[in-house]
């Protein structure tokens, strides 16, 4: 229902566009206000009232952010974020395929593994604490990586298995009258096709691993420090480094602003679990 | 569903070992860790004193559920984060996207900017927050003074401090509620609108009699989708208030994580964790027959 010709007033338009850019200014302009506050000496962050623009761009936050636990952090970032993203989706797209083609254990299975992304993260955190403790894995790149297949595996199964869904089967199906195996129909012709699926599903659990905060709180301390992490202790120290925290949150926002572009057709879908296909 | 109906006798051997490595990981990674943290829900594990589990029964839930004066109240805060949340995001976020759905043209570029806060770490939206609501040298109370408001202690006032929380997660989520109601509204039958205008209803009559009763189902799945995840809201309170001034920010999650993490008392923290997955269940299984039944706009 998109009616733009209809009869509308050059004021109703006009107002409209007022609303919605006061919207933009709202939901936008306080990132702004961070991005430049990385750029800003101590001085002018503490200057009343606030000065908007910063007078020289100054670089020398990303660099002391870089050197202190900002390097560190992103590189921790990096590694279980995408070290996460790679097993979950090893072991997810096959089962997306699975259950999208045979409907294995029929409409049970998909929605238990569905149930398991809603769980809160607090009702993990407890119990993996203890068991990594237990097996001395506490402050180690494997209790994150581990820790976030919890939420990421049920996601690229259900989502990866709605775009299975949307893929014709005439293809896999004339495979097999071929000849082929099930698997070869499944590697050759499938995959190949629900790539930009695949791809989408990984850049979105990629982001929630990159995001994630509360078990990243309980399963580290110093040995392994995520971006979300330092950041929380960037604010809560002592003399607090305004250039340096916004320095560090604009390395934490700027790859998920990178995805927002890209990925702009699928968030919807991919926020919501499939349910609005947007 | 035209392909549940072909001819399809049961799944081959193949299949079932194509699911197998998934659900071998979360049998390992949420199943048994959920086994395990239900069995310590039954003890008393003090780890600043020992790791020694002492069996106490039900105690932990019998003291969450009657015993404990900070329990209450902290469910309470985050009953009120999901009423008031939900509330004002299904709002806000629907009259955002009628405005979009007017406009001609820049659509996808308004969207695009709108859904960055959506795409934001919850603790870069909270550190953000820290400098905004600044009462020093927050550009917030600055632009309410050029405007004639005092503007409050945004962080530090007992009676403002929960509502300064709910305003990071209407900050955060109000645009994607906007995108989700927005591609209900473009899935609207514009023949439906044309009919009812040559009829004269005018365009409150329309939105009451088709609109809302046509994005009904998608409002519900939104509202279960939002009430869940600021039901888990955590990050905000963590890094903008750590709970204070007093208590006036302890919602549950925070409160359990104080219980693991500060007190150490992880028996007593796993039945309060347990008693948020059982809330929590309650709207996902609302929301996942829902999904079963099959909603796509």
């Amino acid at each position: 229902m998109n009616r733009p010709g209809r009869r509308r007033s050059g004021w109703g338009t006009a107002l409209t566009w007022a609303v919605l850019l006061i919207a933009l200014a709202f939901f936008v302009l306080p990132v702004v206000w961070i991005g430049l506050m990385s750029f800003k000496s101590q001085g002018e962050v503490f200057t009343y009232p606030p000065v908007f623009w910063p007078k020289n761009i100054n670089l020398r936050y990303f660099g002391a952010a870089l050197h202190g636990i900002g390097g560190k952090a992103l590189k921790d970032s990096a590694i279980v974020a995408s070290s996460s993203t790679a097993i979950a989706l090893a072991v997810s797209v096959p089962t997306a395929y699975s259950i999208s083609r045979f409907r294995v254990g029929g409409k049970n299975l998909a929605m238990w593994i569905l149930s398991i992304r809603m769980f809160p993260p607090i009702a993990s955190a407890i119990p993996l604490f203890l068991l990594f403790q237990k097996f001395g894995m506490l402050d180690t790149y494997w209790a994150l990586i581990i820790a976030y297949l919890t939420f990421n595996v049920p996601f690229i199964v259900w989502l990866v298995k709605g775009f299975f869904d949307d893929l014709p089967r005439d293809l896999e199906e004339a495979a097999l009258v071929d000849g082929s195996s099930p698997w070869q129909a499944f590697v050759r012709i499938a995959l190949p096709l629900a790539v930009p699926g695949i791809i989408t599903s990984g850049l979105l659990a990629f982001m929630f691993a990159w995001n994630e905060f509360l078990l990243a709180l309980f399963l580290t301390r110093s040995q392994v420090r995520t971006l979300p992490v330092g950041l929380s202790s960037l604010v809560g120290g002592h003399e607090i480094l305004w250039g340096q925290i916004g320095a560090l949150a604009m390395m934490a926002i700027l790859p998920v602003i990178i995805l927002a572009v890209v990925l702009q057709r699928y968030i919807v879908r991919g926020l919501t679990l499939g349910a609005v296909k947007g | 569903m035209p392909l549940a109906r072909r001819r399809r006798p049961r799944p081959p051997l193949f299949a079932w070992l194509m699911v197998l490595p998934a659900v071998a990981v979360l049998l390992a990674v949420t199943i048994y860790p959920l086994i395990y943290s239900l069995r310590a829900s039954f003890y008393r594990i003090e780890l600043t004193f020992s790791t020694h589990w002492a069996w106490v029964g039900l105690d932990n839930y019998v003291r969450a559920l009657t015993g404990d004066p900070r329990f209450w109240p902290a469910m309470y805060r985050s009953v009120q984060l999901v009423f008031f949340g939900v509330l004002i995001e299904l709002v806000l976020g629907l009259g955002l996207a009628l405005l979009l759905n007017r406009i001609a043209r820049g659509r996808s570029v308004l969207t695009a900017l709108l859904l960055i806060p959506v795409m934001m770490a919850p603790v870069v939206v909270a550190t953000q927050g820290v400098v905004i609501f600044n009462v020093q040298f927050g550009p917030l109370n600055y632009l309410l003074s050029k405007l004639g408001v005092e503007g409050p202690i945004w962080l530090g006032d007992r009676a403002i401090a929960l509502k300064t929380i709910l305003l990071a997660d209407v900050w955060q989520w109000t645009p994607f509620v906007a995108v989700i109601m927005l591609a209900g509204l473009k899935s609207l039958p514009s023949d439906l609108y044309e009919a009812a205008e040559v009829d004269g209803a005018n365009a409150w009559q329309q939105f009451t009699s088709f609109t809302l009763p046509l994005l009904q189902p998608l409002i519900i799945v939104t509202v279960l989708l939002r009430a869940m995840d600021i039901f888990k809201v955590f990050d905000y309170v963590y890094v903008l208030t750590g709970g204070g001034p007093g208590d006036s920010t302890e919602v549950i999650s925070f409160y359990t994580y104080l219980q693991g993490l500060q007190f150490f008392s992880f028996g007593y923290a796993a039945a309060l964790s347990y008693l948020q997955l059982l809330l929590v269940s309650v709207f996902a299984a609302v929301l996942v027959r829902r999904m079963r039944k099959g909603l796509a706009t």
